[in-house]
C-alpha cells in the first residue's frame, strides 16, 4: 500500500489530471469524430459530441444538402397544415456552436486507414466515425420501377424533391381519379407513414370536395401500424374512400408500367391517376459498401453503444441500422444518436458514461386534430435494443385527446429539430 | 464533529434518502426529455422543464409514473425512472436554463 505522503498526493493528483484531459487516442491534435448523414440521427450526435467535450473532439458533418427537408412532417405538408419550408432546416446553427459541415457527399470509407473519401477525393481522417445515411430505395422489389419510374410514379419516401412532386400530382387530381399507393414490406422506414399518408390523401381529396376519388393501397403485409386507429379513422372521416387490400386480397402485386400508370396485381389491373410506389428499404449506399450491412440489407449493431458489429471504430445509428425491438424512425435515430454520443465521449474524451437506454414515439395525423400516438421505452437486452415499455392510443377516444396528440406532436417537432440541427 | 456516535447519528439522520442527487446522471438522463420539452414555450401542450423546482418535478413525474397523471407518452418515460433517477433528473433541471 502506498503511504500517502504530501509528494505521493501531488503525484496521484497530478497523474489522475492528465489522465482525465488527454485524449484517449493517440495521435497529433484533438481525436476526431467525423459523421456521414445530416439527418435526425447525424445531426443530434455531432451537436451533441460537440457540446459535451466543449471542443476538445474536432466534430466534422458530412452532409451533400445545404438544406435538410425532414421526411418526419412531411406527410402533414402533404395534407396542407405546414409549409415546406417549414419543414426544411440548414446547419448555419450547428456550424456556428463549432461543428465542421461539409457539403459535399461522402463516397467510400477506407476502414483500414480510418479515413472517410469525399465524393471530390479528399480524404478525412477519423478516430471514431458515425454512419447515419438513412436508406435507400430498392426500387427493383417492385418490377417495372425505376429511379427513372420514380418521376412518374414517386416513392417519396427520402424527402426533398419526390415530396414536392407528390403534393403537385396530389393537387392535380380531378374527382373521380385513382390514387393507388403500393405500401413497402417491412422493415422500412416510419411504420405508420404509408397510412397516414393514405390518411393525407383523402384529407386533401375530401377538402377539394371529392365525391367519387378512390384510394387504394396494395400492401404487401397482412397487418400494418396501428391498423385499427387507422381503419376506424379512415371509416369515420373518409368513408368508402379508401381501399386497403392486404396480399390474401390481391394475390400479389405483379408489378407497375409508369408510361401507361397501371399498376398490376393477381386480383386486377389498376389505372391510377396518381400513383405512390413505396419499394422495400435498405441501408443507404456507403454503408453498404464499406460491409458494414448483413444479408437482410441493413447494419447490425451493438445495442449497449450503436457501434457496428463489424468495425468497432464505427457507430451505425438511425434508419440504416438494425434496431432491434425500436421502429426506424427519426425520433428513434435522435435517441440512439444520444447513446452514440455519450459512448464517443467516453472513448474519447474520458467523459463519464452511463448504461444506454432509448425512447420513440410515433405520431400519425388521420384528420384535422385527430392525430394518434405509439411509442414505448427501450434497453440492451437479449443481443438486440429490447423493449421495455409500450403505449398505443386507443380507439374511440375523445375528440379533445386526440387534438391534445396533435399539438403535441407539433410541440414535439420544434423541439426535436432544435435538438438536431441547432 | 469531534464526537464519532455523534458523528455516525448525523449520518443516519441525513440518511440515503438525502445522498446529493447526482447531476451528471441527471443531465444524461435528461436527453431523452428535451426530445420533446427543449423548445417548449408558455403556450405549448408540452411544457417546459427547465428551471422547475425539483420538488415539484420529482411529484409530477412520480405521478405520471403511478398513473396518476394521464399522458401515454410520460406515463411510459416515467414507468422505468427509479427514484434516484428522478431525483436525479429534477436536481439537473432546477439547475439548467432552457437552451
Amino acid at each position: 500500500m502506498i503511504e500517502l505522503t504530501r509528494r505521493n498526493f501531488t503525484l496521484l493528483a497530478g497523474a489522475s489530471l492528465s489522465t482525465l484531459f488527454a485524449p484517449a487516442v493517440l495521435g497529433q491534435g484533438k481525436p476526431k469524430l467525423v459523421v456521414i448523414g445530416g439527418g435526425p440521427g447525424g445531426g443530434t450526435v455531432a451537436r451533441y459530441v460537440n457540446k459535451d467535450l466543449n471542443g476538445a473532439i474536432d466534430v466534422t458533418l458530412i452532409e451533400p444538402q445545404k438544406n435538410f427537408t425532414t421526411c418526419f412532417f412531411s406527410n402533414v405538408h402533404l395534407g396542407g397544415y405546414r409549409s415546406f419550408q417549414s419543414i426544411t432546416h440548414n446547419y448555419n446553427k450547428m456550424r456556428k456552436e463549432g461543428v465542421r459541415v461539409i457539403h459535399e457527399a461522402a463516397a467510400s470509407i477506407d476502414r483500414d486507414k480510418k479515413q472517410v473519401v469525399l465524393a471530390g477525393g479528399k480524404r478525412i481522417p477519423y478516430d471514431r466515425l458515425v454512419v447515419a445515411p438513412g436508406i435507400d430505395i430498392k426500387f427493383d422489389s417492385v418490377p417495372g420501377y425505376s429511379e427513372a419510374a420514380s418521376l412518374i410514379m414517386p416513392h417519396a419516401w427520402k424527402p426533398g424533391p419526390q415530396t414536392q412532386l407528390l403534393v403537385k400530382k396530389l393537387n392535380a387530381l380531378k374527382d373521380g381519379d385513382t390514387i393507388v399507393m403500393i405500401a413497402p414490406p417491412n422493415p422500412y422506414r416510419c411504420p405508420p407513414g404509408p397510412y397516414e399518408r393514405i390518411s393525407m390523401f383523402a384529407h386533401v381529396l375530401k377538402n377539394k370536395g371529392h365525391k367519387k376519388s378512390k384510394i387504394i393501397v396494395l400492401d404487401p403485409k397482412p397487418a400494418f401500424s396501428k391498423q385499427a386507429l387507422f381503419l376506424e379513422g379512415w371509416e369515420k372521416h373518409y368513408p368508402g374512400m379508401i381501399e386497403w387490400q392486404d396480399p390474401k386480397m390481391h394475390g400479389g402485386i405483379k408489378g407497375i408500367d409508369a408510361k401507361a400508370g397501371v399498376i398490376k396485381t393477381d386480383l386486377a389491373d389498376y389505372k391510377a391517376a396518381l400513383a405512390n410506389v413505396i419499394p422495400a428499404q435498405m441501408a443507404g449506399k456507403i454503408a453498404r459498401d464499406a460491409n458494414l450491412a448483413d444479408a437482410s440489407g441493413f447494419c447490425p449493431i451493438d445495442p449497449e453503444t450503436m457501434k457496428s458489429k463489424m468495425d468497432t471504430n464505427i457507430f451505425v445509428i438511425g434508419d440504416a441500422c438494425i434496431p432491434g425491438d425500436m421502429p426506424k424512425s427519426a425520433f428513434s435515430a435522435n435517441s440512439q444518436a444520444k447513446v452514440a454520443a455519450m459512448v464517443i465521449g467516453g472513448e474519447l474524451g474520458n467523459a463519464r458514461t452511463f448504461p444506454a437506454r432509448y425512447a420513440n414515439t410515433c405520431w400519425s395525423l388521420i384528420e384535422t386534430d385527430d392525430d394518434v400516438k405509439v411509442g414505448g421505452t427501450y434497453e440492451p437486452g437479449d443481443g438486440k435494443i429490447k423493449q421495455v415499455t409500450t403505449f398505443i392510443s386507443q380507439k374511440g377516444e375523445a375528440a379533445d385527446l386526440r387534438k391534445q396528440n396533435y399539438k403535441e406532436s407539433v410541440d414535439w417537432y420544434a423541439s426535436i429539430v432544435a435538438d438536431v440541427f441547432g | 464533529m469531534r464526537n464519532p456516535i455523534a458523528a455516525i447519528a448525523f449520518l443516519a439522520l441525513i440518511g440515503p434518502a438525502s445522498a446529493a442527487p447526482d447531476i451528471e446522471l441527471g443531465r444524461y438522463l435528461a436527453r431523452e426529455c428535451v426530445t420533446c420539452h427543449r423548445s417548449a414555450t408558455a403556450t405549448s401542450t408540452i411544457p417546459s422543464i427547465f428551471g422547475m423546482a425539483e420538488t415539484t418535478f420529482a411529484v409530477v413525474v412520480k405521478a405520471y409514473r403511478d398513473k396518476q397523471l394521464g399522458n401515454d407518452v410520460m406515463q411510459s418515460i416515467a414507468e422505468r425512472l427509479k427514484d434516484d433517477e428522478i431525483d436525479a433528473l429534477a436536481a439537473y433541471f432546477a439547475r439548467t436554463k432552457q437552451p
